[in-house]
């Protein structure tokens, strides 16, 4: 196979907090299995990034972090990394963004103390945390997928159980979309992006940010084939080798239980 | 108040005991300090020999026990919450139980097993003796918040403090570092090496950082250290955390396994001793309010870990999340039989009991020990 999955990890250390790095271990084997090769590239904070670090990967993933722990990844992010990864995101690289770095991808993230904090301003959005005014979203969550994702040709190639994704979620701000932004799903159960207007998440030329954890690709193994497919530039992809049919079925049984979590 | 409060206690402890096959240790404190918040304050609270309390994620029960062992051997009356009960209204039950209805205590000395959370809570009311700060790591976010969030808590208690109080800290601990400038009384510190031609009780890394504790604590209350050795030569592990039990002609070694930490350390343990290469291990995942709804974190467990102790074990898998923690283990490559997961935990251990195997290790998560225990005992707790 030529083909190769290169998948560039933001901030493994500083962001291990709500296991979101499984998604990497997950779309990590989910490539192996079909026989591409995966490179994974870490990317911390102290390793400096150019535009030819990021045109080596396909497939680039940051997670979630905690609230405060998150300064330092997002002075470097925003003073360091912010003109390549939105490069990265407008000439259609593909991206996931989970939570905190889904929010800094934005314009600013708005505290709940008045103090205004500059995101990368890769995605037309923003976010503002309202203090005690609103509780924080915990907890399991259901969505249906945008209609984007789900009449996209190479989605509906896919080994796809429904057009359902599950996670859980557990954030303090709330983020608004953009006008002209999709959002990644219309949420079923939980709050998604605000509670308010029934989005979660966005979903942007090939980058993917959402609020839910689980981590996100364990529990819905569609999106790990639909991103890896979307990285390779495939229009669609084999079934996971013949030794991953127990996994497999595990993965549908696991996607299938916690659509009915409460 | 107090004579109320003690009868309250008793009697409703007793009551719970006898009708449900609950331990009754949280209910009555609940009750007490629903009808006199302040009652920690009341002077009868204070024993002659002070209060040490422990706190951190991991290793609380393990600690108080260790302390509480020690002193026992040196003839001291020591009130404990061993049970586990460590939120405001456990520690109150525990307590109150410990008084004679004329309110003065048995006790001595108070050793307390302290939630991250209620720490700074229970601060208010009682000045320690010694504080003993363990670790902290992410454990429970939907309950707690983030990590972060206790470390404020718990730096605003530490600036606070009588500086008569020793704290005692664990000095491997980056979190820990901003503490001294915090408060200016004595601060002791242990580490996870070994003291030279001494046993130690229990198996793994964590354990020794335990056991260095609970002697530092130990010592600074003017006990020689070789005698605290001495004593815990007949130590046994707290209950769920390496406790050994018999059920159906098997051992049942039970590792409590409750976030990334313990899990990991749990993992090193059963890579490194002597258990068999291919013993049965049993792993029981619940989602119930006490563990977190979220169970996320197993994919923060080393993944290279998982393979090194599991890679030939016979694989058992139960709890509410089965399932998850199955496909977890798929993904870091190990091998799990499907038939061999079930959410059903009495399913799972009669298909053991069938193995006729003699040893089975169990990590459970904190309602799963509960359940685990329930039935390998056939009660409820302790």
């Amino acid at each position: 196979m030529s083909k190769r999955l290169v998948i560039g990890h933001f901030y493994k250390k500083l962001l291990n907090l709500y296991g979101d790095n499984g998604n990497v271990e997950i779309l990590k084997y989910r490539a192996n299995s079909r026989g591409f090769d995966v490179e994974l590239i870490d990317i911390d904070h102290d390793v400096p990034t150019t535009s030819e670090t990021l045109q080596k990967i396909n497939l680039l993933f940051i997670g979630g972090g905690p609230d405060a722990g998150q300064k330092q990844m997002v002075d470097d992010l925003v003073k360091n990394k912010a003109h390549f990864i939105k490069e990265y995101v407008e000439n259609d690289g593909v991206a996931l963004l989970v939570c905190g770095s889904y929010q800094l991808l934005g314009h600013y993230y708005l505290a709940a103390d008045g103090n205004r904090l500059d995101g990368v301003g890769a995605l037309d959005l923003y976010t503002q945390h309202f203090g005690k005014k609103k509780p924080r979203c915990i907890g399991n969550t259901v969505a249906k997928l945008s209609d984007k994702i789900l009449n996209d040709p190479v989605f509906k190639t896919l080994n796809c159980l429904d057009g359902y994704v599950t996670g859980f979620e557990n954030h303090g701000g709330r983020t608004f979309l953009g006008s002209n932004l999709h959002p990644f799903a219309r949420i079923v159960k939980g709050n998604g992006n605000n509670s308010v207007d029934g989005n979660e998440g966005v979903f942007y030329k090939n980058t993917i940010g959402t609020y839910f954890h689980g981590p996100l690709l364990a529990r819905n193994f569609h999106l790990a084939d639909f991103l890896i497919c979307k990285a390779l530039g495939v229009q669609s992809i084999a079934p996971l080798h013949n030794e991953d049919v127990v996994l497999e079925s595990l993965a549908k049984t696991v996607h299938t239980a916690s659509l009915k979590l409460k | 108040m107090l004579v109320l409060s003690i009868l309250i206690t008793k009697i409703s402890h007793f009551l719970i005991r006898l009708f449900t096959r609950n331990p009754g240790l949280t209910w009555p404190g609940h009750l007490v300090l629903t009808l006199f918040p302040d009652i920690l304050r009341h002077p009868a609270f204070s024993l002659s020999k002070g209060y040490i309390f422990v706190s951190g994620t991991n290793g609380k029960t393990t600690t108080a026990k260790l302390i509480t062992h020690i002193l026992k051997a040196q003839n001291t009356k020591v009130v404990t919450n061993k049970s586990g009960a460590n939120l405001l209204n456990g520690i109150v039950t525990e307590l109150l139980l410990d008084k004679s209805i004329f309110g003065t205590s048995h006790a001595d000395i108070g050793v307390i097993e302290v939630d991250e959370f209620n720490l700074t809570l229970l601060l208010k009311y009682i000045e320690p003796r010694v504080l003993v700060l363990l670790n902290l790591s992410r454990d429970q976010l939907d309950r707690f918040g983030e990590t972060d969030t206790i470390l404020e808590r718990w730096k605003e208690s530490v600036a606070h403090l009588k500086l008569n109080t020793t704290l005692v800290l664990d000095s491997t601990q980056d979190v820990f570092k901003e503490f001294t400038t915090l408060f200016r009384g004595t601060i002791l510190y242990f580490n996870n090496s070994l003291e030279k031609n001494l046993t130690y009780p229990l198996k793994g890394d964590f354990n020794v950082k335990n056991i260095n504790a609970a002697t530092t604590v130990v010592t600074s209350l003017g006990i020689k250290k070789t005698k605290c050795f001495t004593a815990l030569l007949s130590f046994d592990a707290a209950y769920g955390r390496g406790e050994k039990l018999f059920y159906k002609n098997t051992f049942y070694t039970l590792f409590l396994a409750k976030n990334p930490a313990s899990f990991n350390n749990n993992l090193d343990i059963l890579a490194q001793s002597d258990f068999l290469d291919t013993a049965t291990c049993l792993f029981v995942l619940n989602d119930a309010i006490p563990d977190g709804r979220d169970v996320s974190w197993i994919y923060d467990i080393d993944a290279t870990k998982i393979k090194t102790a599991l890679v030939n074990k016979n694989i058992f898998i139960s709890g509410t999340r089965a399932f998850e923690l199955a496909l977890r283990f798929k993904y870091a490559c190990v091998n799990v039989v499907i038939e061999n997961v079930d959410c059903n935990l009495k399913n799972v251990l009669a298909k053991i009991t069938a193995l006729k195997v003699k040893e089975v290790v169990v990590f459970p998560n904190y309602s799963a020990m509960l359940q685990s225990r329930k039935i390998l005992t056939g009660k409820k707790i302790l």
